[in-house]
């Protein structure tokens, strides 16, 4: 199995071409939105606001703004800022692009402190510069490269009873078909899987390994606690119980087998970037509006949600739209009813294993198949659209 | 469309049902050497879980071969299987820590 992208100085290989505008304050949102509607081939990140945040969660941001930046489906980076050697020192402007420059990717900083003419003047500049970083980066061809090229995001939603009976085992049949040939997977949401944690913890490559998942498992499940709260009244979710999820055991034991059967060879925090290949769980909440960021500057090219959604009854819109900015979402679903409620924004149906009693295997091929297209450059039916909903980086400390 | 409900493991005392089942239907279900069959004793909506048996309460409800929670009260065979008679072991923080119930005893993730 191979894929066409674009193979970067790093050595790894990008499944899109996408020069990315960071605004590294709050200030210079402005100009990278207007930059964005201008310039075909942009998008750009709104990191939120980093005053009054302690360095853990500084870092946590600095993590997001230069492993989205690194990330290969990027070609080239803009970064906007208000000084280039003010503010935080995680989150310069001069820290952040030396950082992404190791990739070997073209980084410009647009200054607004240094531009003629305000801030208007500052948006002139910017379409200028990002239109040439668009136009040099179009030159690069994409060329065949292996399937374990790719880094793959994974995360299941509007869980169900056909998210444990189809869609994540699909999942995980592909994730397993990525590991044999040499790629990288993550997967997540550390509250759901509470209640399967014991079978995970099986897989883990070693007993550090071990230690630092059953560790992050206990620290969630302790956070749940404090609440003071029946955890059933938070996840599993309304949707969740609407549509036949019990408890949150059930939910978590439906929801691992889209990790597949792999070793997992680390634990990451938010934003890392993993040391080797292989899969790793990301210790993250499960949120879509914040894992796939997440994924994305982890070094993801390409996400995965599965969707079960047996509490939608319309065609409903999805939760969450280009929240990965430079790594498309491939939706996919085991639910019938689902995939024919959503006809248009399902990528995947694997339901054919409830309704027919197809082969996993068989289903799974497909599923393998039709990412290798989309990592050639296929777009996915959400990536069609211009519209991004809004993200949230995952940030754990106090506001001060 | 073969089996209405699937049991995913030979210990699960529940099944999953993939079509809406009605009070009274015959439901044949199997699972490697396990064959049985359950009649409906409540509507069963697709995606929920019917008792494959009966289930005394504070015993534990079984899918995926795993607990995935408690009865809170007895379960007859056909029954619904969900929140109205089962709580969840996991996270919770509703229920004071020395107090020795059943849903404590797995709190540590063992089996």
């Amino acid at each position: 199995m191979s894929i066409l992208g674009y193979t970067r100085s790093d050595g790894r290989v990008g499944i899109r071409n996408l020069v990315l505008i960071l605004a590294i304050a709050r200030g210079p949102h402005f100009v990278a939105a207007k930059i964005c509607e201008q310039v075909r081939g942009t998008t750009y990140f709104v990191a939120g606001d980093e005053d009054g945040r302690d360095s853990d969660d500084r870092l946590t941001i600095a993590r997001v703004h230069a492993g989205l930046g690194s990330n290969p489906n990027v070609g080239a980076v803009m970064i906007v800022c208000n000084s280039r050697t003010t503010g935080y020192p995680e989150l310069r402007a001069d820290v952040l692009a030396s950082e992404i420059r190791k990739t070997g990717k073209p980084v410009e900083i647009l200054d607004l402190e240094k531009c003629d003419g305000g801030l208007y003047g500052a948006l002139g500049q910017g379409v200028r510069v990002a239109r040439r970083l668009v136009v040099q980066i179009s030159r690069q061809r994409r060329t065949s490269s292996d399937f374990g090229a790719l880094t793959i995001g994974i995360k299941c939603g509007l869980s169900d009873a056909t998210s444990g009976l189809a869609g994540n085992p699909v999942v995980g049949y592909a994730v397993d078909r990525l590991l044999d040939s040499g790629g990288t997977a993550f997967f997540s949401e550390t509250t759901e899987v509470i209640g399967a944690e014991h079978i995970l913890a099986r897989r883990c490559h070693d007993d550090t390994v071990r230690r630092a998942f059953l560790d992050a498992v206990a620290k969630t499940e302790e956070a749940a606690k404090a609440t003071g709260e029946d955890i059933r009244t938070i996840n599993p979710i309304p949707a969740n119980i609407e549509a036949g999820i019990t408890t949150l055991e059930e939910k978590s034991l439906g929801a691992v087998a889209k990790s597949g059967h792999h070793t997992i060879q680390g634990v990451l925090r938010y934003a890392e970037r993993p040391a080797s290949t292989g899969l790793f769980f990301v210790d993250s909440w499960m949120s879509s509006s914040s894992l796939f960021l997440g994924y994305a500057a982890s070094g993801a090219q390409l996400i995965i949600f599965q969707l079960g959604g047996g509490a939608l009854h319309v065609d409903a819109a999805l939760p969450s739209t280009s929240t990965g900015l430079v790594a498309p979402i491939f939706y996919a679903t085991g639910n019938p009813r689902t995939s024919r409620n959503l006809k248009d924004e399902i990528d995947f149906d694997s339901s054919s294993i409830i309704e027919h009693g197809a082969l996993l295997a068989e289903v799974g091929e497909q599923l393998v198949g039709i990412l290798s297209d989309v990592a050639s450059g296929t777009f996915t039916k959400a990536e069609a659209l211009l519209y991004q909903d809004p993200v949230d980086v995952y940030l754990k400390g106090p506001q001060l | 469309m073969g089996q209405r409900i699937v049991v995913l493991h030979e210990k699960d005392n529940v099944g999953t049902a993939v079509d809406d089942i009605d009070v009274a239907d015959i439901l044949d279900y199997g699972m490697g050497e396990r064959r049985g069959s359950v009649t409906a004793a409540d509507r069963i909506p697709f995606g929920f879980k019917i008792a494959l048996v009966d289930i005394a309460n504070g015993e534990d409800i079984v899918k995926y071969g795993e607990v995935i929670g408690s009865a809170s009260r007895s379960i007859r065979a056909g029954e619904l299987v969900h929140t109205q008679n089962v709580e969840g072991g996991r996270g919770r923080g509703d229920i004071p820590a020395s107090e020795g119930t059943r849903a404590r005893r797995r709190t540590s993730g063992k089996e």
